[in-house]
């Protein structure tokens, strides 16, 4: 192997190693410009929007289907609505401000914005909350409808709801560990920037859930 | 598609204020009386027209290399579509049933 050969296998040795040192193993970057961690996020959104739209499209045909439905909601429930929607968009601004916190590096601001987006997110729940316990105090269950008309009101009202607020808590619940992480150090910005792109498919998945659930619902 | 000149935090404030105005709007139509095959595409596109906005600016693909809007967003739509076209299909398994 004479010297130029040499020098070739060399540059491609360092290559190699580059490659390795940067991704962990030897591997392509992706094509699509984004971390890893990122395009799973997109993945999982993917799904979960399917997961949602199916429950969306059942609650949509059995409407269709019921001859009389219910329609419990007076205004008061619809400002409640608004206000929910507020605090989940005011939460979305909260969330971009940690993420760009993050991104110039600027730690105690990243920490401070994710708290008021936790604090928001609970306070999303917990209205949330109010509201079907009003309805469980008016006596609709998720198979019983007072008013005498199509008893799977609840059972749809309950379940899409439902599962939207199980996504709202375990991001509140996973905004905690990702915030505790980059306090600590362990996690650095694409993990809140990852978790950010979940919280703002929460608050779009609620820009549905509202006008069908609630909207469509007013009496 | 893709650019990399991000929006400030008083834009992003800027499109939260219109998001709020058009869920504004849905109750405004909520309350109007109107037929409920109107309403519902009404609030149906607004809502979709609230979820574009959010996936481009506040999801920021917008900011992101086009490849990734055109690999995930028409495979999506395309399987939502045909989930709602074939859903109510699913009610002839019941009838398909060995007795």
């Amino acid at each position: 192997m004479n010297h130029s050969e040499l020098a070739v296998v060399e540059a491609h040795a360092a290559d190699v190693e580059t490659s390795r040192l940067e991704h962990g193993i030897l591997m392509e970057a992706s094509p699509y410009g984004i971390d890893k961690k990122k395009l799973g996020m997109w993945m999982f959104i993917v799904s979960d929007a399917c997961t949602f739209a199916a429950f969306l499209f059942a609650y949509g045909y059995m409407r269709i289907g019921a001859p009389v439905w219910g329609t419990p909601f007076g205004s008061s429930s619809i400002v409640n609505g608004v206000v929910m929607t507020a605090i989940l968009l005011s939460s979305s601004l909260t969330m971009l401000a940690a993420v760009r916190a993050s991104q110039s590096g600027e730690k105690a601001s990243a920490k401070n914005w994710l708290g008021v987006t936790m604090l928001l997110g609970t306070i999303f729940a917990a209205l949330h909350l109010r509201e079907w316990f009003k309805l469980i105090g008016e006596g609709w269950r998720l198979f019983y409808n007072p008013t005498g008309g199509a008893p799977q009101f609840g059972a749809t009202f309950f379940s899409v709801t439902g599962l939207h607020l199980t996504h709202v808590v375990t991001g509140v619940i996973a905004l905690a560990f990702v915030a505790r992480g980059y306090n600590q150090g362990r996690y650095d910005q694409s993990h809140v920037e990852t978790a950010g792109l979940y919280w703002h498919f929460v608050d779009l998945v609620w820009m549905f859930v509202f006008p069908l659930m609630y909207l469509m619902n007013a009496h | 598609m893709s650019s990399n000149r991000e929006l400030t935090m008083s834009s992003y404030v800027g499109i939260g204020v219109g998001l709020m105005m058009i869920v504004g709007l849905e109750v405004i139509l909520t309350f109007q009386h109107m037929a409920t095959r109107t309403l519902l595409f009404s609030l149906l596109t607004l809502a979709s027209l609230e979820a574009f906005v959010a996936i481009m600016y506040l999801m920021h693909v917008k900011y992101e290399q086009p490849i990734l809007f055109w690999t995930i967003f028409p495979a999506t739509l395309f399987v939502l579509i045909f989930l709602c076209y074939f859903f109510p299909d699913a009610f002839r398994m019941f009838s398909m049933r060995l007795k």
